[in-house]
């Protein structure tokens, strides 16, 4: 008997502890990917779309629950008469009816408003077109008279961190190359499906410069959890230096350093596949590549600036070394865009994770990049294979990726 | 001395054997009419002697068991059509090998149906005395089976018989009349519904005229066929903007590809006044260069606002062919859609394979026209 009361004891305190941790859990105040926490007009439109219903819910579930135990204490069965058995409460029903269609109608209302709200595009100052694959981001800025004062004049390609102008209505044109993906930056708007062939629009904003987190939200094969984004916002000047630079003409590393010779073997393995705008061929022409010949997707990161982007291989695995990381997440909105627009330095490289990444990229994040079952995709890998580098090549490479910026 | 049965076969026997004899001495039309009254007579005589041996069935009344376990103590078994389908089965099997895979394999699939249902139904006639009980575990063992198919088979029916009645009406009658047998059947519903007394046997004859109805109009307009259905052809790709051909009078109708562009355009493109220009979402204004992604399907509608007859071109300069092989050749990679007159509207689907660059340009265009979109892929 004593036993089976300490059982049910330990039982109860359990369930208890986990109810309070999941209870607290909802108290986190650094949670990246909180709706709870909105930094832009979209989030907060969603947020203050959300909290009421939550605690109307909350309300009722209180009282479902209370009824449910006054009844379950009060009338349990002691032995006593069965009272007289009734069928039927007119006036119960229809009040029990027409509170919950009440409620509906009163959460109704702002929700269409809302969506409406959220489908605007007409009040668009900048244009981004976002294209998913297996398993990162690809974000490129097409010509068009927003985003800066002169507009942007040649289109700029990046990927996996997405610079927007802090305080503008950033437009997201969504697609997706190969199969459904889901974007969602909490903080800054719902999520949005990318399906191939369709372009979907989602409004962005934020209010202040700082980086925000997302995830693709809908399952798209082995690396799904891999599939980050995060959304940067700079200040205008900021956001202006930064399109300067992303357009800036490329400068070959000096001769004879190891950045040069990793430049020989980045076009020697890599340049089939990678973009690095403006790198010519030993005959001097430029090298265009093609990635639609190797990868079933026909996309690959361009690298032109790689290392003004602090994350790479689908925002998974920073370039940067926890300590840089931390300091430019938490940095004041004030500071921020000044220490994300230095890039990855030397001092803050975080050589490791680039360096296992070229040794074995599908060691490091699981991908369809072995030869014998690439059938369906007619020979054509879905990911980054193994392109089997001596260390000494992978040295060379992270000196010339080390440039690119 | 001689039992019912036998006398009977005796008669018919000596009857076959009568009529063979003067059959084949008076015709002489050769001797298949006398070989087939000679066989009927040789399976009577052989009957005449099963009959014999087993005197009736009838059991000695001296035989207290026999009389327990003779055929005549069991009811008799019940009418049963599967001997007839399996005989259909059997038929269809050699038809099947002359005319084609499908019949036979219809009539295996028969065959094994009736093989499975008789069976089951001979045995369940013999598990006792009680023939409501015999037919309450036929029951048990085959409905399970039976109601399934036997749902899917009317489920198919109604829907073959629905879907002919609907591609043989024209278009605008299909709602016309789906909305009359709608209303119908909501008519005859609450009319039931309204009625405390309905005999079973009017609901079940309404039924059956509804059904019957159904799949004789179904069958009858599958007879008839579909109506004309026009076909609009799809932007083409050719080598030269020269080899460009078709006119259209309405844009494409291919569903997937109609759906897709009228709900999630990459853009608008618009040939009005010798200008080609082009509108897309989230940017105010005419535009004359357009930023696509590569590898990756966008859709355009092209809509002609100019006077004449003219199509959209897409040149996306050229494509490698075979890669990598000895064959590999850079081809001309241009789409053209189909020419539309004025108020017109088509709609084209372009993937860039490869970034433009300064030696590799691509441009929407309009053969005639002095108006060009540039298309920046980066």
């Amino acid at each position: 008997m004593t036993n089976l009361r300490t059982r049910y004891r330990r039982s109860a305190l359990s369930a208890a502890a986990v109810g309070a941790l999941t209870l607290l859990a909802g108290c986190a105040k650094d949670a990246p990917q909180d709706t709870f926490q909105p930094a832009g007009e979209n989030a907060r439109e969603i947020n203050n779309l959300q909290r009421p219903p939550f605690m109307i819910a909350g309300v009722v579930l209180v009282i479902v629950i209370g009824v449910v135990f006054l009844c379950v204490i009060k009338f349990r069965d002691r032995g006593q008469v069965i009272p007289k058995q009734t069928h039927g409460k007119p006036a119960l029903e229809i009040a029990l009816t027409i509170i919950p269609a009440l409620i509906l109608i009163g959460i109704g209302i702002p929700t269409v408003k809302t969506l409406f709200d959220l489908a605007k595009t007409s009040d668009t100052q900048c244009v981004v077109n976002v294209t998913g694959q297996q398993w990162w981001w690809e974000y490129d800025y097409p010509v068009q008279p927003g985003c800066l004062p002169g507009g942007i004049t040649q289109p700029i390609v990046t990927a996996n961190q997405m610079v927007i102008p802090a305080g503008q209505h950033v437009l997201l044109r969504i697609t997706s190359r190969d199969v459904i993906h889901s974007f969602w930056i909490p903080k800054l708007n719902g999520k949005r499906d990318a399906v191939p062939g369709r372009v979907h629009t989602l409004r962005m904003q934020a209010d202040q410069p700082g980086m925000y987190l997302g995830q693709c939200t809908e399952f798209c094969g082995l690396s799904h959890a891999y599939m980050r984004m995060e959304a940067v916002a700079l200040d205008a000047p900021g956001f202006s230096a930064w399109v300067t630079n992303q357009l800036a003409a490329y400068t070959p590393p000096p001769a004879g350093t190891p950045a040069a010779d990793g430049e020989a073997v980045f076009l020697a393995n890599c340049s089939r596949c990678h973009q690095v705008n403006g790198i010519a061929g030993s005959d001097g022409k430029p090298v265009i590549a093609r990635p639609d010949l190797w990868v079933y997707s026909g996309a690959t990161p361009n690298l032109t600036n790689l290392m003004t982007r602090t994350t790479f291989a689908g925002a998974s695995f920073d370039l940067l070394t926890p300590d840089c990381r931390a300091k430019l997440v938490d940095a004041k909105s004030a500071d921020f865009t000044a220490l994300y627009l230095k890039g990855v330095e030397a001092n803050c490289l975080d050589a490791v994770q680039l360096r296992e990444w070229l040794r074995n990229p599908p060691g490091k994040k699981p991908m369809y990049t072995d030869a014998t079952k690439l059938g369906p995709t007619n020979g054509k890998t879905r990911g980054m294979p193994n392109l089997g580098l001596s260390e000494n090549q992978i040295d060379q490479i992270i000196a010339y990726l080390a440039e690119r910026k | 001395m001689f039992t019912t049965g036998s006398k009977l076969f005796i008669g018919a026997s000596a009857l076959a054997l009568a009529g063979t004899l003067i059959y084949s001495a008076t015709q002489d039309s050769g001797a298949i009419g006398t070989l087939g009254l000679a066989s009927a007579t040789i399976v009577l005589v052989f009957l005449m002697g099963i009959n014999f041996w087993v005197r009736d069935s009838n059991v000695s009344s001296m035989d207290t068991p026999g009389i327990v376990a003779c055929s005549a103590a069991h009811p008799a078994p019940g009418r049963s059509m599967w001997p007839m389908v399996a005989g259909l089965g059997s038929a269809l099997v050699p038809v099947g090998l002359i005319v084609g895979k499908a019949i036979t394999w219809i009539a295996v699939i028969v065959l094994m149906i009736a093989t499975v249902e008789w069976m089951v139904q001979s045995w369940s006639e013999r598990a006792s005395s009680d023939a409501a009980y015999n037919a309450g575990i036929r029951k048990r063992i085959l409905h399970p089976m039976e109601l399934p198919v036997l749902g899917a088979i009317g489920l198919g029916m109604m829907i073959f018989s629905f879907s002919r009645i609907m591609l043989h009406l024209p278009s605008a009658a299909g709602a016309i009349v789906f909305g009359g047998i709608a209303a119908t059947v909501l008519l005859f519903g609450a009319l039931i519904a309204a009625k405390r007394q309905v005999g079973r046997s009017l609901v079940a004859t309404l039924c059956a005229i509804g059904a019957v109805g159904l799949i004789g109009a179904g069958v009858a307009s599958a007879v008839a066929g579909g109506r004309h259905i026009a076909k609009h052809e799809l932007a083409q790709r050719t080598d030269s903007v020269d080899n460009c051909t078709g006119n259209e009078s309405e844009a494409d109708s291919h569903s997937s590809r109609a759906i897709a562009g009228k709900a999630n355009l990459a853009g608008l493109i618009v040939l009005q006044g010798d200008k080609l220009y082009a509108e897309v979402i989230g940017i105010n204004g005419r535009q004359d260069t357009l930023t696509l992604p590569r590898s990756t399907d966008s859709f355009f509608e092209f809509k002609n606002l100019d006077s004449g007859k003219h199509r959209l071109v897409a040149d996306l300069g050229h494509e490698v062919v075979d890669p990598g092989t000895d064959k590999e050749r850079k081809v001309p990679l241009i789409l053209c859609t189909q020419a539309v007159g004025e108020g017109g509207k088509q709609f084209i689907v372009i993937k860039p394979p490869r970034p433009t660059s300064a030696d590799q340009q691509y441009f929407f265009e309009v053969p005639g026209i002095d108006s060009k979109l540039k298309i920046e892929v980066p």
